[in-house]
C-alpha cells in the first residue's frame, strides 16, 4: 500500500512545468514510477506532491538525424530494447537495455527516469556517459543542456533544480567504426542490479586510438568516466600493454564500497577485468555493431 | 488533498468506472474489482505477478498508477483466453505440464502473450528476456519454455492455415 | 477401516491404465485460465482488514506497548496485545499428525516480555480498511530496554554467551556411534578433514502468506488459508480455549509451499482477529513481511573428517555439525536430526560418529524447508567425496561407486534398506546425459559436477505417521476422493484422483478430489517430508481399492463369474473370461446403490513405526525409507569475473513408480534451479539480527534467464512403500543439486570453495588464494 499523495496530471510540456514550478518546488515530476513506487512504498520517498508525465506523449522519441541522436525523456526502456535504430547507433545502450531489469519493468521505466533517480547502479548510464551524452533540462524559465557528466553530482544527488525536468537526452552520432560495448555484472543472470558495469566506445584509426570513452558503473557514488585512463589511449596504439595500464587507471577512477552485493576490492579487481576486457574486445576489431555483451557465457 | 476519482478501464473488453484515490495501483483497483486473477507477490516490480496487458504492453500492475492507466485497455490472463475459448498459450501450459502451484501462471501467460504477439517465432533466448521479469519458484521454466514454444508453433500454423 | 503396515516389497505392478502416464493435472487448467482462487483472493461482506506491528529490532526487553491511540482510531474494530490474550503461548511441535506436544517448543504468540528476533509480532489490528489498519499500526509505541543477543550460532554455545530463552541455547543435540572410528582412522591410507557453510535460504513462494477467517452461525471459526498443514486447527483450538472441534481450517490451492507454510502461518492471528470482533477478518503479509513470518533454512556448519583407503574406500567417518535454530526452535531438533543421520549420505560408513547441535540465536527463525537438513549434509558428504577421488586420482564416480550403501546394508542409525538403491545407476545416467563436454578457454574454464544423496520419505517413525483418505462412487459413475491432504502445488489433489481412477476404472475427469479441510474431510496429515503422495497415497488407494472390490463383489454375482475375473477399465466391469459378460460403470454403480452395496470407504494408512533412538548411540530406525538419486552438472566458470554459469543441469532419480511422469519430472526440473539458487546466489543477510535482504529486491532467487539446459530423468525400481511402489519426491530431487554445482565450480578453477553460496567475489578469491599458495594441500 502507498502511502497517500497528490497527482496532478498535465497533458502538454507547459502545463507540466507549470505545475512544477508553481507548488514550490516540493513537486516532483513522476515518470515510469518503478523507482518512486518501490520508494514511496518503503518510506524512502518523502515528498507527497508528483506530476505525471505520463501524459507528455511528445516527449516519448528517438531521433536519428543531422549526425546526432535524440532521445525523449520519456522513452521507455523498452523503446530502447526494441529499437532497430538504437541497436544499430548505440549497441552498447541497447545492450544496458536488453539487460535492465525484468521485461516489465523495462515497458514502464524511462531513460530519463534512470538518469533523474541518481543511483550510480543505473544501468542505461555507463552507455549513456560513453557516448558524451547532454541532456536538456525545461523549467517554466526555459531550457537549458547540461553534459550528462555533469548531471549526476552524488549519490542519488542531480544538477536538477526544483521545478525542472528532463525533456530530451541526446548525443553526436560516433564516428563511423567506433566500437561501443556494454557488460554488466550482477549477482544473477536475469533482472539484477549492477554489481559493477561498464561502458567503452572507442575509435580506432589501424589500431590507434582517435577517440575514447570509458565509463563506470558502480563504482562511486555515481556513475564515473575513467578520464585518465581514456587520455593515455589516445593517440597511441592499442596493444595489449596499453590496455592493460588503461585498466589499471580505470580502476584507479573507481572509489567503490562494500555492501551487499559486492565489496570493495571485488570491485576494484572487476573494474579493470572489465575495461580491460571491453577494450581488448574492441581491439579485436569493430565487428557487427551489435557486438555487446551482458554476461560471460560461451 | 485530491480524493478518488473515477476512471475508465476497458478491462478484458468490458468497459467500467472504477473508484481510485491517487495512490492507488492499478493492481489494487483491478483485484478490489473481482479481477482477482491478477495476483500480488511483491508489490516493487520484481516478481511479474502482477503483469497485465496495458495499451498492449505487459506491464507491472503494481508499479502502475490507477490514474495513470485511465482511459487504458487492460488484458489480464482471462482476457487472453477462457476455458470455452482458450488461447493456445494457455492450452500448451496445461499440457506440457507447466503449471505447478500457479500463482505465477497469469503474469507468465500475460508476458508470453505480448512476446508471441510482437515475435511470433521466438529463439529460447527472446522467451527468456521475456520473462526475466516474472519469477517462478516451483518449475525451473523449463516446461514454461516448451509451452512457450509450442503455443507459437501452434499460432504460426494457424496463421498458415488462416493466410 | 482397513489398518495395513506395509512390507517394503510391493507385488509386481498389474497392467496400470492412467497411473504413469503424463495426464493432464486436475488443478492445471483453472489456473492456466486464472479462475483459481487463492486464500487472498476471497472477500466476504463486512470484512476487517489486518495487520501486524512487529519489533524494529532482534533483542530487547519490552518495558511498555501503547496502542491506545491505535485503538481511538475511527475505524479500528480490535488491537491485541499478548496482555489479551488467554494462552500467550503456542505449542505446534510436529506439526499434524496426532497433536503431539513437546514443552520447549512453546513459542510466544506475541511478544510480550521480550522481543527474540527481528519483527517479532507484537500487537495485532483488525480495522474497517486496509488503509485505518497500517495507519493504526503506525499509531502503536512501545518502550523498549535493551537487551543483548547473540547472532552467532558457535558463539550462542559459548559459556556466558546471552541467553535466547530458557537456561541454555542448546535447543536440541544428538550423536551417533556406530563401529570404531579409531580403529577406522587406524586402517586409513589417507584422512581428509574440511568445513564447509551453508547459508540461510528462503523458501521464496510466490504467494505470500494470507487467508480469511470467521466465526459462523455454528459458532465454528472458519479459516480459508494458504497452509500445509491443516491440523493446525488443534494449536489453535488450545490457545483459543474453545473445543477442538470448533475450529475449522480449509486450505486452499496454496501459492508453493516449499516448508514455509508447514508451521503456523498466519491462521492463529486471524483466529485471534476474528474470535475477538465476531466479524470476517482478511489478512494478506507483504513479501517484506512474508521474508520473517516463515522460518526459512537453517544454515549450518559442517565439519568432516573421513578416513579412506587408497582404493577409495571409507573406513572412517566423524561429523560435527552445528545449525542455527533462530530465536524459537520450531522444528529445529527434527531438521537436526535428519541431517544427522544423513551426515554420511548414500554410503556405507561402518565406522560413523556424529555429534551435533543445534543452538539459539536472535536471528531468525529456521524452521521446515524442502531438503529439511538433509540438504546441507549432501553439500558437505558430496564436497568431502570429491576431495577423496581428488587425493586419490579416482573419478568422482569410482570413489562413490566403493562406497554406494546398497540394498540390505544398515544405513547411519543401523537401519535396514529395504528398497531398491539405485545410486550408480542414477549417478551413470544423470553424467552421461551431460553429453558433450563445452568447451573452455584461458579465461572461461568448464567444470562437471556429481552429487548422489539419500533423502527419506516419510516422517519420523516415532510420530507414528497416518493418513486417512475417503472414496466413494456416485450413481452416475462419478467418483469423489475425500481427503484433508493441501495442495500446495506439487499436484497432491490430482495425484490422488489419478490413484481412484485407475483402481476404479474411471477417467481422471470422473474424479473429484475434495481436499485440504480438516472438518469435512478425513484428516491425511501434513504435506511435508515427501510424504503427501506416499501416504495420501496409500490411503487413497486404500479406500478406492475397497470400494472395487465391494463393486467386483456385486458384479461376480451378477455376471456368474469369480470376482477376480472381472476388470475395471474404461469406465466398464468386464469379465475377462466373457468379454460379453460387461456394464458401465455408472449402471455398476446405480445397480449397486439399489442393492445396498457400500459404494464407498474411509481408510488409514499408517506408515512404519519405532520408538525412537537409542540416545547414546544414534541407533535405531528413524524413517520409513529413503529415495535414491543422482545430479550432474556442468558449468562455466569465468576466472575473470568470478561469473558461474550452470550450462547444464540433469537430475536423475529412482522414483519407484512415476504416477505423473510430467509432475515428476516437474518437481526435478524444479529443483534443479532452486538448488541452483542455493549454490550460487540467494541468501538470507541478516547483520545483528536484522534482515538486510528484505524482498525479491535483495534476494535474488534465479529468473528465467538463469536457467541452464535441464533434464530429468526418471528411473522406476517399484519399491518404494508408496502407492504403486512409488518412492518420495518433493525433496530428494533437491537434494543434490546445490552440492553437484559447488562440487563442478571445484572441478572447473581447480580450489574449492566451502560456503555458499559460491558467489563470484568468492570464486575470486578463491583463485586468488590458489594463485598465492593458500591452498590446503592434502
Amino acid at each position: 500500500m502507498l502511502p497517500r499523495f497528490e497527482l496532478y496530471q498535465p497533458t502538454t510540456l507547459p502545463e507540466a512545468l507549470g505545475m512544477l514550478s508553481e507548488t514550490g518546488g516540493n513537486v516532483r515530476p513522476f515518470a515510469g514510477g518503478t523507482n518512486l513506487i518501490p520508494d514511496l512504498r518503503g518510506g524512502r520517498e518523502q515528498a507527497r506532491k508528483f506530476v505525471s508525465l505520463a501524459g507528455l506523449d511528445d516527449l516519448r522519441f528517438t531521433r536519428f538525424a543531422n549526425g546526432r541522436v535524440e532521445i525523449g525523456s520519456l522513452t521507455t526502456v523498452s523503446d530502447l530494447h526494441r529499437s532497430h535504430e538504437v541497436l544499430r547507433n548505440a549497441p552498447a545502450l541497447h545492450a544496458s537495455a536488453t539487460a535492465f531489469a525484468g521485461h516489465m519493468v523495462r515497458c514502464t521505466a524511462t531513460i530519463a527516469g534512470n538518469i533523474c533517480y541518481g543511483s550510480p547502479s543505473a544501468d542505461l548510464l555507463p552507455p549513456l556517459l560513453s557516448l558524451d551524452a547532454n541532456v536538456t533540462l525545461a523549467s517554466a524559465a526555459g531550457l537549458r543542456i547540461l553534459p550528462l557528466s555533469r548531471f549526476n553530482l552524488g549519490y542519488k544527488q542531480t544538477a536538477l533544480k526544483p521545478g525542472e525536468m528532463m525533456t530530451q537526452i541526446s548525443w553526436p552520432q560516433p564516428a563511423r567504426g567506433t566500437v561501443q560495448l556494454f557488460y554488466k555484472l550482477g549477482l544473477r543472470k536475469g533482472d539484477a542490479i549492477s554489481v559493477i558495469s561498464a561502458a567503452v566506445s572507442l575509435t580506432l584509426k589501424q589500431m590507434v586510438c582517435t577517440h575514447a570513452r570509458i565509463a563506470l558503473g558502480s563504482v562511486a557514488a555515481t556513475v564515473v568516466r575513467a578520464e585518465r585512463a581514456e587520455a593515455l589511449l589516445l593517440g597511441r596504439e592499442l596493444t595489449e600493454k596499453l590496455i592493460g595500464e588503461a585498466a589499471e587507471l580505470a580502476a584507479d577512477a573507481s572509489a567503490p564500497i562494500d555492501d551487499l552485493r559486492a565489496s570493495k576490492e571485488y570491485r576494484l579487481h572487476t573494474a579493470r577485468v572489465l575495461v580491460r576486457r571491453l577494450l581488448r574486445q574492441a581491439a579485436e576489431g569493430p565487428g557487427e555493431a551489435g557486438s555487446t555483451r551482458r554476461s560471460t557465457e560461451g | 488533498m485530491e480524493t478518488s476519482k473515477a476512471i475508465k478501464l476497458k478491462v478484458n473488453g468490458k468497459q467500467l468506472e472504477l473508484l481510485a484515490a491517487p495512490n492507488s495501483t492499478l493492481l489494487e483497483i483491478l483485484r478490489n474489482n473481482g479481477h482477482v486473477e491478477v495476483k500480488c507477490g511483491c508489490e516493487k516490480g520484481d516478481c511479474g505477478a502482477c503483469a497485465v496487458i496495458l495499451d498492449g504492453e505487459a506491464v507491472d500492475s503494481c508499479l502502475t498508477l490507477a490514474w495513470i492507466a485511465d482511459g487504458s485497455e487492460v488484458q489480464t490472463v482471462k482476457g487472453i483466453g477462457t476455458e470455452a475459448t482458450p488461447h493456445p498459450l494457455q492450452t500448451a501450459f496445461i499440457e506440457e505440464g507447466s503449471v505447478q502451484c500457479g500463482y505465477c501462471i497469469p503474469g507468465i501467460i500475460v508476458a508470453a502473450k505480448v512476446l508471441l504477439d510482437e515475435n511470433p517465432d521466438p529463439t529460447d533466448s527472446d522467451i527468456r528476456v521475456a520473462l526475466s521479469g516474472n519469477l517462478c519458484r516451483c518449475t525451473g521454466y523449463t516446461r514454461i519454455f516448451s509451452a512457450i514454444h509450442k503455443a507459437a508453433q501452434v499460432m504460426r500454423e494457424g496463421a498458415q492455415k488462416n493466410g | 477401516m482397513v489398518e495395513t503396515v506395509p512390507t517394503a516389497t510391493n507385488s509386481p505392478n498389474v497392467q496400470l491404465h492412467q497411473v504413469g502416464k503424463p495426464l493432464i493435472r486436475t488443478d492445471a487448467p483453472n489456473k492456466a485460465y486464472g479462475n483459481t482462487l487463492y486464500a487472498g483472493d476471497l472477500t466476504m461482506p463486512g470484512m476487517l482488514y489486518a495487520k501486524v506491528f512487529r519489533a524494529d529490532r532482534p533483542s530487547a526487553l519490552i518495558v511498555k506497548v501503547d496502542t491506545a491511540r491505535a485503538r481511538a482510531l475511527e475505524g479500528v474494530r480490535c488491537v491485541l496485545t499478548a496482555w489479551d490474550l488467554p494462552d500467550r503461548l503456542v505449542v505446534t511441535d510436529i506439526p499434524g499428525q496426532t497433536g503431539g506436544k513437546t514443552k520447549n517448543t512453546a513459542q510466544p504468540i506475541l511478544a510480550k516480555e521480550r522481543v527474540r528476533f527481528f519483527n517479532e509480532p507484537i500487537a495485532l489490528i483488525a480495522a474497517d480498511s486496509e488503509e485505518i489498519a497500517a495507519s493504526a499500526r503506525d499509531l502503536i509505541e512501545v518502550e523498549y530496554a535493551p537487551f543483548p543477543g547473540v547472532f552467532d550460532r558457535a558463539e550462542a554455545l559459548t559459556a556466558g554467551a546471552p541467553l535466547v530463552d530458557g537456561d541454555a541455547n542448546v535447543v536440541a543435540a544428538y550423536k551417533i556411534r556406530k563401529g570404531d572410528t579409531e580403529r577406522g582412522f587406524e586402517e586409513a591410507d589417507l584422512v581428509i578433514e574440511n568445513s564447509f557453510r551453508t547459508q540461510v535460504q528462503e523458501q521464496a513462494f510466490l504467494e505470500p502468506e494470507a487467508g480469511l477467517a470467521w466465526m459462523d452461525d455454528k459458532n465454528v471459526l472458519n479459516i480459508k488459508v494458504s497452509t500445509q498443514v491443516v491440523e493446525h486447527f488443534r494449536a489453535i483450538a488450545d490457545a483459543l480455549g474453545i473445543p477442538h472441534n470448533r475450529v475449522h481450517i480449509e486450505a486452499m490451492y496454496v501459492g508453493g509451499g516449499f516448508g514455509g507454510k508447514e508451521g503456523l502461518t498466519i491462521e492463529m492471528m486471524l483466529a485471534l482477529l476474528a474470535y475477538n470482533t465476531r466479524k470476517p477478518v482478511r489478512l494478506i503479509l507483504t513479501r517484506e513481511e512474508s521474508f520473517v513470518n516463515h522460518g526459512n533454512r537453517h544454515p549450518f556448519t559442517l565439519h568432516y573428517r573421513s578416513g579412506v583407503k587408497k582404493d577409495g574406500r571409507i573406513t572412517a567417518m566423524e561429523v560435527r555439525l552445528i545449525a542455527d535454530s533462530g530465536a524459537y526452535s520450531k522444528l529445529s531438533p527434527y531438521v537436526l536430526l535428519y541431517a544427522t543421520v544423513g551426515a554420511p549420505g548414500p554410503y556405507k560408513v561402518d565406522n560413523l560418529k556424529v555429534d551435533s547441535v543445534v543452538a539459539a540465536t536472535n536471528n531468525l527463525s529456521t524452521c521446515a524447508f524442502r531438503g529439511f537438513g538433509t540438504m546441507q549434509a549432501c553439500v558437505a558428504y558430496e564436497g568431502q567425496m570429491d576431495e577423496i577421488a581428488k587425493s586419490l586420482g579416482l573419478t568422482p564416480l569410482e570413489v562413490r561407486q566403493k562406497n554406494f550403501i546398497h540394498t540390505g546394508d544398515r544405513n547411519a542409525t543401523g537401519q535396514k534398506i529395504e528398497s531398491a538403491v539405485w545410486s550408480e545407476q542414477c549417478a551413470i545416467q544423470a553424467l552421461e546425459a551431460l553429453g558433450e563436454r563445452a568447451k573452455g578457454n584461458d579465461v572461461v574454464k568448464i567444470g562437471r559436477g556429481l552429487a548422489c544423496y539419500q533423502q527419506s520419505y516419510g516422517r519420523i517413525r516415532w510420530f507414528k505417521d497416518s493418513s486417512e483418505a475417503w472414496v466413494g462412487i456416485e450413481v452416475d459413475g462419478t467418483v469423489i476422493v475425500r481427503c484433508a491432504v493441501t495442495d500446495i502445488g506439487a499436484g497432491q489433489s490430482s495425484s490422488l484422483a489419478q490413484i481412484a481412477a485407475e483402481v476404479l476404472g474411471v477417467p481422471m475427469e470422473k474424479v473429484v478430489t475434495y481436499f485440504g479441510d480438516c472438518t469435512l474431510n478425513p484428516l491425511a496429515g501434513t504435506s511435508s517430508a515427501s510424504r503427501a503422495l506416499y501416504m495420501t497415497g496409500n490411503a487413497t488407494k486404500m479406500a478406492a481399492t475397497k470400494v472395487r472390490d465391494n463393486l467386483l463383489e456385486w458384479a461376480g454375482r451378477h455376471f456368474q463369474v469369480p470376482p477376480d475375473d472381472l476388470q475395471l477399465v474404461e469406465f466398464r466391469v468386464t469379465a475377462i473370461s466373457d468379454p460379453a459378460r460387461s456394464m458401465p460403470i455408472d449402471e455398476l454403480a446405480r445397480r449397486c446403490a439399489a442393492d445396498g452395496v457400500h459404494r464407498h470407504h474411509l481408510a488409514m494408512f499408517k506408515a512404519p513405526t519405532s520408538e525412537g533412538l537409542d540416545p547414546e548411540t544414534g541407533q535405531g530406525e528413524v524413517f520409513p525409507d529413503f529415495t535414491y538419486g543422482a545430479h550432474a552438472c556442468e558449468v562455466a566458470v569465468d576466472t575473470e569475473t568470478g561469473e558461474v554459469t550452470v550450462l547444464k543441469s540433469v537430475g536423475a532419480h529412482d522414483v519407484g513408480q512415476s504416477l505423473n511422469p510430467q509432475s515428476v519430472a516437474g518437481q526435478i526440473e524444479g529443483s534443479a534451479l532452486m538448488g541452483q539458487g542455493f549454490a550460487l546466489c540467494e541468501e538470507i543477510i541478516q547483520r545483528n539480527g536484522v534482515l538486510v535482504t528484505p524482498s525479491f529486491s535483495e534476494y535474488l532467487i534465479p529468473t528465467s534467464e538463469d536457467v541452464p539446459e535441464t533434464k530429468a530423468i526418471i528411473l522406476e525400481s517399484r519399491s518404494g512403500l508408496g502407492p504403486f511402489g512409488s518412492k518420495g519426491m518433493g525433496e530428494p530431487a533437491f537434494a543434490p543439486v546445490a552440492a553437484s554445482i559447488a562440487n563442478a565450480v571445484a572441478d572447473a578453477i581447480g580450489v574449492r570453495i566451502f560456503e555458499l553460496p559460491i558467489t563470484s567475489e568468492k570464486v575470486i578469491n578463491a583463485l586468488a588464494r590458489k594463485a598465492s599458495g593458500q591452498v590446503k594441500m592434502h
